[in-house]
């Protein structure tokens, strides 16, 4: 009986006793089962021992057998965020891919005054854990940890600032070991060179300093020609360290930045 | 005086989920019946067409909360094919382990929750049990245990850690002795049977003109497949049967599903193998560069119509755990779909309630109805 495998022996069997044993044949094998968790749980009392907790995430890979060998917590679950702060190049990217749009950038101290630090907070009112900001990340400073406990009796307690990330950072919970590769063939910030004033704005703004303002030739002006009125400078982006972040394409104030293949 | 209409739902335990039971009963006797559905709709084909393609797989798993890999694997080649992209064979193969695992996971909380239905509440505890390594494996690999957001367009997010087919060897031989438990527990007790046999008789001539899938048109013994009929992905390289019964009843369909899972585990064991010989990306290469939704946010809006990429329309059929359901997704160029339209299997299974509920009893009720196996998220989508 118990070795048959096909749905047909099981059925006849089973029907043709239970008709005569009534209930006995499932309670005999519950019983079995009751005795065998007797010795070897499936369960853990769970607010007090928690699966992240190392302690106990090795109680449960012993308890529930070596057959399974499951029952943990793996690396790579995507839980709440850890966000080192001094890493971060505040590219946007995190928030640009959320699609709950629940992350803000907001202000955080340490930037110089003009154009201040700013680093995702985390609305997980609204949050699905979906993995896309962390994989989305260039510098892998923003990573999801195994903590899943969000309990909370005040809905503005959901709203996770950087600070509160960085101090489950700093809680050195195990972090997401899986790195995405990026796309081969990225494509690379390119200029319509007549319509830019050389204003520097792109350059100042990018989040990885891959922008460098290079000299052009003012041309001689023709008689009764008047010369656009810019700085002769124009934006030669490094492509080998440029995030594909866009921040420069939307600070451009004349649009003449966009996406392309480079020649 | 005898003669009334019951409402059973929108919460009654019998229901799996929002949805109402309108019944006419004559004293026990069940003399017609009203489903009400949309109570949990969530207007999730709207909200694909404002999302980045690879974005709505965030939906999909919230479509139907039980099987989400298989609803993701759905709009995935629907959208592949509409996008004109071919994903490694890798990642065919582990989708189809997705899925399967999948099957397998869903077969086991419809079996806890049909057996609570008719009262049998320790099996609940084994399905629940056993349903946990699952999870814990797709934990293991897509980083959750629920709504996995693994699939991507061109492939998946990323390959099995080392390891893993080891693991998942292990359960695949934990479970299989269960399947024989289960079995014990339901069939060997004459309860079952007095509470299963020749209830709600679904004949295949009604399972056809209703729409009426999955393993409900399987226990009627119609053999319908579409791993089979219409191999997706790399099926038709895999070897198993498609699971049988004639009873067309609720014990029937108990027996369909029992076997489905023992046939999973044999797709499983195959795919596994593949797995173990042929390493390879999982991602299709020179893909563009849009896909990976987050980069290039700014200016991306009209950057492929700008490009002429080309336009076009994709199709799925998918054996999902609860029957068959299809995907639509019509790409005009934009970033996101131009529409998505999918098809529930359980709508059809619940909207012919009429044809196998009339003329039983009120108390067949509960195991007629979870014998269907409702999953009311992709209902209503």
């Amino acid at each position: 009986m118990t070795d048959s495998t096909t749905t047909d022996e099981t059925t006849n069997d089973t029907t043709t006793g239970g008709s005569v044993l009534w209930v006995a044949r499932p309670m005999a094998t519950a019983a079995r089962q009751f005795a065998k968790s007797l010795f070897r749980p499936s369960t853990i009392v769970y607010p007090y021992e928690r699966l992240e907790d190392p302690k106990f995430r090795e109680k449960v890979e012993v308890a529930s057998g070596k057959p399974i060998g499951v029952g943990q917590i793996w690396d790579n679950y995507r839980g709440v965020h850890a966000l080192n702060i001094a890493t971060c190049i505040s590219c946007n990217l995190c928030a640009f891919s959320c699609p709950d749009i629940c992350i803000d950038m907001v202000t955080v101290p340490g930037g110089d005054p003009k154009h201040p630090k700013k680093c995702p907070q985390i609305d997980y009112g609204k949050c699905s854990f979906c993995g896309f900001c962390s994989d989305a990340c260039p510098e892998g400073c923003l990573t999801m940890t195994t903590r899943y406990g969000l309990t909370t009796s005040k809905r503005a307690e959901m709203v996770y600032s950087p600070q509160r990330l960085y101090d489950v950072y700093r809680t050195k919970l195990p972090m997401n070991p899986i790195r995405l590769a990026r796309p081969e063939n990225e494509d690379s910030i390119l200029l319509d060179p007549p319509l830019c004033i050389g204003c520097n704005a792109c350059a100042r703004d990018c989040p990885t300093q891959c922008i460098t303002m290079l000299d052009v030739p003012k041309p001689e002006a023709k008689p009764g020609e008047k010369l656009p009125k810019r700085i002769w400078k124009e934006p030669v982006v490094n492509d080998s360290d440029c995030v594909r972040c866009g921040t420069c394409i939307s600070v451009c104030p004349k649009e003449c930045l966009f996406w392309g293949t480079r020649k | 005086m005898s003669e009334m209409w019951l409402n059973m739902g929108p919460q009654h335990p019998m229901t799996h989920g929002l949805w109402n039971l309108r019944v006419h009963i004559d004293g026990e006797v069940i003399r017609d019946v009203d489903p009400e559905m949309g109570y949990l709709h969530r207007g999730i084909e709207k909200l694909s067409e404002d999302r980045h393609y690879n974005e709505v797989v965030t939906l999909m798993d919230r479509t139907c909360y039980v099987a989400g890999l298989a609803w993701e694997h759905l709009y995935i080649l629907a959208s592949e094919e509409a996008l004109h992209i071919a994903p490694p064979e890798r990642a065919q193969y582990l989708r189809v382990l997705c899925e399967e695992f999948q099957r397998i996971a869903s077969h086991l909380m419809w079996y806890a929750a049909f057996v609570q239905d008719i009262g049998l509440m320790t099996p609940f505890l084994y399905g629940m049990r056993d349903r946990d390594l699952i999870l814990d494996l797709f934990q293991s690999y897509t980083g959750a245990r629920m709504t996995y957001e693994y699939m991507r367009v061109g492939g998946v997010r990323n390959d099995v850690p080392p390891g893993f087919t080891d693991r998942a060897r292990q359960v695949l031989d934990w479970l299989e002795p269960r399947f024989v438990e289960y079995d014990q527990l339901t069939l060997g007790s004459d309860i079952f049977h007095k509470r299963c046999d020749n209830l709600g008789v679904l004949r295949a001539n009604d399972c056809v003109t209703q729409g009426v899938t999955g393993p409900m048109l399987r226990s009627a013994g119609l053999k319908r497949d579409l791993r089979k009929d219409r191999p997706y992905a790399v099926y038709d390289q895999l070897d198993f049967e498609v699971a049988l019964a004639d009873t067309a009843d609720v014990t029937g369909r108990y027996l369909v599903r029992l076997e489905e899972m023992r046939q999973s585990v044999r797709i499983l064991r195959q795919v596994l193998d593949w797995l173990d010989r042929h390493p390879g990306p999982v991602m299709a290469s020179q893909l563009p560069r849009w896909l990976g939704a987050p980069y290039a946010p700014v200016g991306r809006e009209g950057y492929l119509l700008k490009r002429n990429y080309p336009k076009g329309v994709g199709f799925s059929a998918v054996e999902e755990p609860h029957g068959e359901a299809l995907a639509y997704v019509v790409n005009e160029g934009g970033e996101h779909p131009y529409r998505v339209k999918f098809r529930s299997p359980v709508y059809a299974n619940i909207a012919a309630a009429r044809h196998y509920l009339v003329g039983y009893r009120v108390a067949d009720i509960p195991p007629i109805m979870g014998s269907v196996d409702i999953c009311v998220g992709e209902v209503d989508r």
